[in-house]
């Protein structure tokens, strides 16, 4: 490891702790016993677990630890010794000011002999992310659904035969470990060169989902991709999270790239919809696929980390076709889950007025506390002011389907003011002012889903509410 | 003013005449230079934050009758108002007539008087900038989550070009620590070990505190916590926990541990909780909507609000949780009603599931409930279970 920018050299003499590091006579540099890498997908962030052998001598033993050129965050280098290393205890830890990215424990013995210490710490620009690969029926029925992670190091540091974990969730950090790493110690052309990952990570999701399939195509091109492993990954949950274990270890060279088989699912069964919901999907009918993360759709043995999902279609001739290439988010074992497809051109909808009227008018004259109802038997003048009335619309949702079997629709918008809303197609309410309604539409058909919105006016109007009213 | 190359503090003791009144530069220029007293004992009072006080022991060679003792610094922020001398060997008869300081110059002279020639004992002290102390946590709980064990470290930053050597700091609370301390260095030192501190974790859902995790479809954020409390039933209460950063860990049953997370940890005196933030629980989906908004007339201009807020909870973990629904009148009533503009005047509704609220952490704009949420079933679905929250807000205009 004579290579790696992370030293641990020591100096086996007692020492005054306060002249450390103006005279260090470096005896050993031992090397990694073993390394685990634990990668979070939340934040750039990796806690690196490193056992290794040092000699140490009776009285105050000074470890020099370094990481020149790296991404290790300073304040969580952290040493502990063994359990069974009774004999020995950590005094104290200095950093010295004057040099950056370099540490000294002091550790006292009290005897002769090797001991195995362990050094853990975070570093920056390990990065770690999931992808999917879904591959539909001609008929949309089902698809084969394969979840990939693809494991990024721009660190800094080489990673051979390490232990690799990754964990799906979203941790709380108070600051940034780059921010901790780079902090007076690196210049910023250096951690721009490093963090490639994290570059990455800043984009809107559109370049990211590109980035990463440029970053897929082209550590594939250098093969660094050793091709889709057929590792099977350990799940197992601890506390919030989900933890991902590749059994035995891998190696992780700085500025290459790993992608290994997360699961695979077969014949997932997929429900289609088509939903109208302005407040999620914008103001357009979209296809949705929906999918239940459990083991009935043949997943369901891990939560879905987020992810870009790429969706293709199986065509008869064998080959594939573009389906849509959509983000997802984290999805719980045991969750229902969708892929928005976007507006299908043969499913269109027509959002009509039909009718305008008003009613209920209410009249004031010259004592605004008194109303006066035409309906209610009170003559009007035609100096009189309207103070209130309703305003009906009849309003229709148009769908034509041009696929060829039928499909469900789902609408649900909000509607400000104090509404009722008259519909057949039984709706329900949302939320206070969003109605909610389904129903579906044959194959071929041209299908009106009609209702009435009466919007009271003026002093009529009392509430923010949609009431809902049989029709 | 080689002297001043030697160490960035210097005190001398100087021989002058009595009737000698100039300042120490002339008095350096100008006269034999006898003593260069080593620091003999060192310590740093670390207890108020932003004052730190030096005390180091020194032995002055006096003669009988009036001495100068110079008092001299370089690169270090020290505070001339703050420096004292003080006789430990003969307190009574060594005594400080006066002291000079000289204009532009970091350095003072005390006009020292002495009974008798011989060595003095003398303390001095000061307050100095750039010496200061840190707190940082690090937990680790247990595969249970039941109990964790903390250990606290105090960081002592020295950022002077002084190296004050071996040192006895006393951080204000828990033990004193004697170790050396360098010139331009940090040093980390395990201050306080806690083991089997009990832990409760909670998870909350707050809108006005913690927001939505998806807005589009109403699904808030639930941050869970760790909470410890500092007090001696819960293996902690030896003194105040001073803040810093806590990072946490946890046993992950194969022989090593995983990150969960880390927060600042405010200030904890005794018998108070501290609250850490580690994460985000992603398997409990809690979506909250409004269901209900009528506003019924009451008398002339004021209206009643009839509220009623619906979360439907979901969890999928394979565990039961208890999850703090809370809800923020004040919020609330932006939310649906408007702009809060004078304080909001509710009540608890009839209709509504919630009913029992937590007293202990109720406030009048914060409502905070208990519910218990089952795990998913043997078919991995997430039970959804619905509470309502009806509130009255009444008298509005």
């Amino acid at each position: 490891m004579l290579h790696s920018p992370l030293t641990l050299a020591m100096c086996v003499l007692a020492v005054a702790a306060t002249a450390v590091g103006q005279n260090i006579d470096m005896s050993t540099l031992p090397p990694r016993d073993s390394v685990q890498l634990t990668i979070y997908n939340g934040e750039d962030l990796t806690l690196v677990r490193e056992s290794r052998h040092v000699t140490v001598k009776r009285g105050v033993n000074s470890l020099q630890f370094s990481w020149a050129n790296t991404l290790i965050d300073p304040t969580s280098v952290t040493l502990s010794l063994g359990a069974k290393e009774t004999d020995l205890e950590l005094i104290d830890t200095r950093y010295p000011h004057d040099r950056p990215q370099v540490l000294y424990w002091n550790v006292e013995s009290k005897r002769d002999g090797d001991a195995q210490v362990e050094i853990t710490y975070f570093t920056s620009g390990i990065s770690w992310a999931a992808d999917y690969v879904g591959i539909t029926d001609a008929g949309d029925q089902s698809m084969s659904f394969d979840g990939n992670v693809t494991i990024t190091n721009a660190s800094g540091e080489d990673y051979e035969g390490a232990q690799v974990r990754m964990v799906v969730g979203t941790i709380n950090l108070v600051e940034k470990i780059r921010d901790l790493a780079s902090r007076g110690a690196l210049p910023d052309e250096l951690v721009q060169t490093l963090v490639y990952g994290d570059r990455l990570r800043d984009m809107p999701e559109n370049a990211r989902a590109a980035g990463r399939l440029m970053l897929a195509e082209k550590t594939k091109d250098i093969g660094g991709v050793e091709g889709l492993g057929k590792k099977q990954i350990v799940k197992e949950g601890l506390s919030e999270y989900f933890i991902f274990t590749v059994p035995g270890t891998e190696t992780i060279k700085n500025g290459w790239s790993k992608r290994m088989r997360l699961f695979e699912g077969t014949q997932v069964p997929l429900k289609t919809v088509y939903r109208f919901r302005p407040s999620e999907y914008g103001n357009q009918l979209v296809r949705m696929f929906l999918v239940r993360n459990d083991e009935k759709s043949t997943l369901g043995s891990t939560p879905l980390p987020d992810g870009w999902v790429r969706l293709f279609r199986k065509q008869a001739t064998g080959g594939l076709s573009v389906v849509a290439f959509v983000p997802t988010k984290y999805v719980p074992i045991g969750q229902e889950f969708e892929f928005n497809l976007g507006r299908d051109p043969q499913v269109i909808l027509e959002r009509v007025g039909k009718r305008n009227w008003r009613d209920d008018f209410w009249f004031v004259r010259n004592d605004p506390k008194k109303l006066y109802s035409p309906d209610k038997g009170d003559r009007v003048e035609p100096t009189d002011k309207v103070s209130g009335w309703i305003d009906h619309e009849d309003r229709v949702e148009r769908i034509r389907n041009y696929r060829g079997e039928s499909i469900d629709v789902e609408f649900r918008f909000g509607i400000d003011g104090d509404v009722s809303f008259k519909s057949a197609l039984a709706p329900t309410l949302f939320d206070f002012h969003t109605p909610d309604f389904k129903s579906s539409v044959k194959a071929g058909e041209t299908k009106e889903l009609a209702f009435e919105i009466g919007r009271k006016q003026g002093t009529s109007a009392k509430q923010n509410a949609v009431t809902l009213e049989g029709k | 003013m080689n002297a001043h190359r030697l160490s960035s503090l210097l005190v001398a003791a100087v021989l002058v005449p009595a009737w000698f009144t100039g300042f120490p530069s002339a008095a350096f220029s100008g006269v034999k230079l006898i003593a260069l007293p080593q620091r003999e004992r060192v310590e740093i009072q670390l207890e108020v934050p932003g004052l730190t006080l030096i005390e180091e022991e020194r032995t002055v060679p006096l003669a009988a009758g009036s001495n100068e003792v110079v008092f001299a610094w370089a690169n270090a922020a020290i505070d001339k108002s703050t420096v004292q001398f003080r006789c430990l060997s003969d307190p009574d008869k060594v005594q400080v007539i006066s002291v000079s300081y000289p204009p532009n110059e970091n350095a003072l002279t005390w006009q020292v008087s002495s009974p008798t020639a011989g060595p003095a004992k003398v303390r001095i002290s000061y307050v100095i900038g750039g010496v200061d102390k840190s707190y940082e946590y690090r937990a680790e709980a247990g595969k249970d989550e039941k109990a964790l064990t903390l250990w606290q470290y105090v960081e002592l930053h020295n950022r002077t070009p002084e190296a004050f050597g071996e040192s006895d700091m006393f951080t204000g609370y828990g033990e004193r620590l004697e170790r050396p301390v360098g010139a331009n260095e940090t040093r980390k030192i395990l201050a306080a070990r806690f083991d089997g501190v009990p832990i409760a974790k909670t998870y909350t859902a707050d809108l006005a505190q913690f927001g939505f995790l998806d807005p589009a479809k109403r699904q808030l954020k639930i941050p869970m916590h760790y909470v410890l409390k500092n007090d001696a039933t819960h293996g902690l209460g030896r003194f105040p926990l001073q803040p810093g950063k806590a990072r946490i860990f946890q046993d992950d049953g194969h022989g090593t541990s995983a990150f969960l997370g880390e927060d600042w940890a405010a200030f904890a005196a005794k018998d108070d909780e501290l609250k850490l933030f580690i994460g985000v629980a992603k398997d409990i989906v809690v979506t909250r909507t409004i269901e209900k908004r009528d506003r019924k007339q009451t008398a002339g201009p004021l209206s009643d609000y009839d509220l009623v807020v619906k979360y439907e909870i979901e969890n999928f973990k394979d565990a039961p949780v208890t999850i703090d629904l809370a809800e923020s009148m004040n919020a609330l009533h932006r939310e649906v009603i408007g702009e809060v503009q004078r304080p909001v005047e509710w009540v608890l509704g009839s209709t509504g599931s919630l009913k029992e609220q937590d007293n202990a952490k109720s406030t009048s704009d914060r409502i905070v409930f208990r519910v218990a949420a089952p795990p998913r079933g043997a078919d991995q679905k997430a039970v959804k279970k619905t509470e309502t929250l009806h509130v009255v807000m009444k008298n509005e205009w």
